[in-house]
């Protein structure tokens, strides 16, 4: 008896060094896929940068006039990641309203307007919601009016600020 | 065998955990590079220097890629040469095909892996292949054709390096170790594996932290002076071939070792194993040992090479402390639409259009199939001033006859239209 409780002492820190030892190949998986995976967690992680404050030209003051929004185009630089593009956009210019700067796109599931100018509104070829000239919501799903974007006069020139970098 | 040897012997048989966790490792971080990485000719460089600079822990894990497929080459040897000591190829046949088959993938691996990020190393590492397969006796021309997927190297070249190293020999190690492992379990001495395979892991995780993996200039960029060097484990080949006289590259760099290979995969079905076996083996370490140190000798004897190599690690050390710039996606197409609106030179039509095409695309004639020109501009000594030199001496540039000097036909102010017009051709 006393032989066999000597024998189940001296086995039971070889049984723990033992099932120890089994996990030493799971413990060195463990590690490579935690100092790895740690890594690929940042390494994949998206980037989110602030809008950049890029202003890019949108016409000469001498070429807004009237009493319709003018429908404009300006070019405006995409940077995502590693590549950078140069997108054109459509903006809406109020002259009426001191060079208001509208975007074109819906507030509902941002489709792109367009100026009915025998019905002096914008409307919405997805879900016809309506705008008045100003930009303000008339009728239909948009849940606001069309967004205006900043703008400034520099050099003569009427320039906006468009968005230029991705974000989430 | 002593009880002493017996306990040193089992930590020597490691080399299977080592090389298993070093797997582990390129599969894990090829995977994450392939998130970012391009494989196009105008966006391979910009994407691997985004990884370098931009992305978090991308310099780490790019390292971790790069140098851990030199050690995995390394240990991947060693453990052929520890199963060929243990007689593996008598009474663990699978183990020791599957061990051989894995240092052929690894190698091919490494091979095609070097030319992805598309820098002046990788174009020359390219172009070392494409001379490679092109030498091989009987099947040379055809096997360049296929390696480069086309006539000479462009972005299919690059797609087709991009496909055997990230789907095509990673399937085929999966293969591999699934046809060795799922056999039988053979689970001994797994701990002492998972061990040292933990520790080489640990001092490769430190290692990649200290030292980035290199990334020369893009291509475009490179200067005539640059001097490419291969990856750790192509150090023998580089400097084997310094000894060998022209069309007997193919038999140094792939023929014999492919024959050394074969003898090893055969063994265990060969006369006098033993003998053969050692033969082999030690015949490739010698060789790879002594190519290896006389490749690093050579570099550090010859004072003018080892100054252009210093200026290439300030350049590079330089080039990593500039900020990232991101590359335009703009098409291409509408600038060359835009220059060749007007068409090409009167003078390249009048002489270089019945071969290399109307509009640069390459010709037919005969059996004669003369190159494209498109996209040249983006090649080695390939500026306007190099293709003004170039149609003066075509044989200074490597260009073969047909190919002549149009010293005699051209004005000076003709051969500069030409070369500008050439250079903007894009694919």
């Amino acid at each position: 008896m006393m032989y066999d409780g000597l024998t189940q002492m001296q086995s039971e820190p070889n049984n723990s060094r033992r099932s120890f030892l089994q996990l030493l190949p799971f413990g060195v998986l463990a590690g490579v896929f935690a100092s790895i995976g740690g890594a690929a967690f940042r390494f994949l992680r998206p980037r989110i940068a602030a809008a950049s404050e890029q202003w890019v030209d949108v016409a000469a003051l001498p070429e807004l006039t009237g009493p319709q929004p003018l429908a404009k185009k300006v070019v405006a630089e995409h940077i995502s990641g590693w590549a950078v593009t140069n997108e054109e956009h459509n903006v809406f210019v109020l002259p009426a309203s001191n060079n208001k700067v509208l975007s074109p796109i819906c507030p509902h599931e941002g489709c792109e307007v367009t100026w009915e100018q025998s019905r002096n509104r914008f409307a919405c070829p997805c879900h016809e919601s309506y705008f008045a000239a100003d930009g303000s919501r008339i009728s239909g799903p948009a849940p606001r009016g069309l967004d205006s974007l900043p703008a400034r006069v520099q050099d003569g020139k009427l320039q906006v600020q468009y968005r230029v970098t991705d974000d989430a | 065998m002593t009880p002493e040897s017996d306990r040193i012997r089992v930590w020597l048989q490691t080399t299977g955990g080592i090389v298993a966790v070093l797997l582990l490792v390129q599969f894990l971080t090829g995977v994450l590079l392939a998130f970012y990485y391009v494989p196009a000719v105008d966006h391979a460089h910009t994407t691997v220097s985004y990884i370098e600079k931009v992305v978090s822990s991308g310099s780490w894990l790019r390292s971790l890629h790069h140098y851990g497929s030199q050690w995995l080459a390394l240990f991947a040897f060693l453990h052929v040469v520890r199963l060929f000591w243990d007689h593996a190829y008598v009474d663990r046949r699978v183990q020791w095909i599957a061990a051989v088959l894995l240092l052929m993938l690894v190698m091919a691996a490494a091979g095609t892996g070097y030319s992805l990020p598309w820098d002046a190393r990788a174009f020359f590492s390219t172009r070392v292949a494409e001379g490679l397969v092109s030498g091989l006796p009987f099947a040379g021309r055809l096997s360049r054709l296929w390696v480069l997927g086309g006539t000479e190297i462009s972005t299919i070249t690059l797609s087709r390096f991009f496909a055997l190293h990230v789907l095509v020999t990673p399937f085929a190690i999966l293969g591999v170790v699934l046809w060795k492992y799922g056999r039988r379990t053979c689970w001994s001495n797994v701990n002492r594996n998972a061990l040292v395979g933990g520790l080489v892991f640990v001092a490769l995780a430190v290692w990649c932290l200290k030292f980035p993996a290199p990334l020369g200039p893009p291509v475009e960029t490179m200067t005539a002076d640059y001097l490419p060097r291969p990856g750790a484990q192509f150090l023998w080949l580089y400097q084997s071939l310094k000894y060998v006289p022209g069309g007997l590259g193919s038999i140094v760099g792939v023929v014999l070792p492919g024959i050394g290979l074969g003898i090893l995969l055969l063994l265990p079905w060969l006369k006098a194993k033993r003998l053969v076996g050692l033969t082999v083996l030690a015949t490739f370490s010698a060789i790879i040992l002594a190519m290896t140190i006389a490749a690093h000798l050579s570099d550090r004897r010859d004072p003018r090479t080892r100054e252009q190599l210093a200026k290439q690690v300030a350049q590079e050390a330089a080039w990593r402390n500039e900020p990232f710039s991101p590359r335009s996606l703009q098409s291409t197409q509408s600038a060359p639409q835009t220059s060749t609106a007007a068409g090409p030179p009167d003078m390249y039509v009048k002489f270089c259009a019945n071969c290399h095409g109307a509009h640069g695309e390459g010709a037919q004639q005969g059996r004669l199939r003369f190159p494209s020109l498109l996209g040249v501009g983006a090649k080695p000594r390939r500026t306007v001033d190099d293709i003004v030199g170039l149609l003066h001496d075509p044989a200074a540039y490597g260009l073969q006859p047909p190919m002549r000097s149009f010293s005699g036909k051209l004005t000076e102010e003709q051969m500069k239209e030409i070369a500008a017009w050439v250079v903007q051709l894009k694919q």
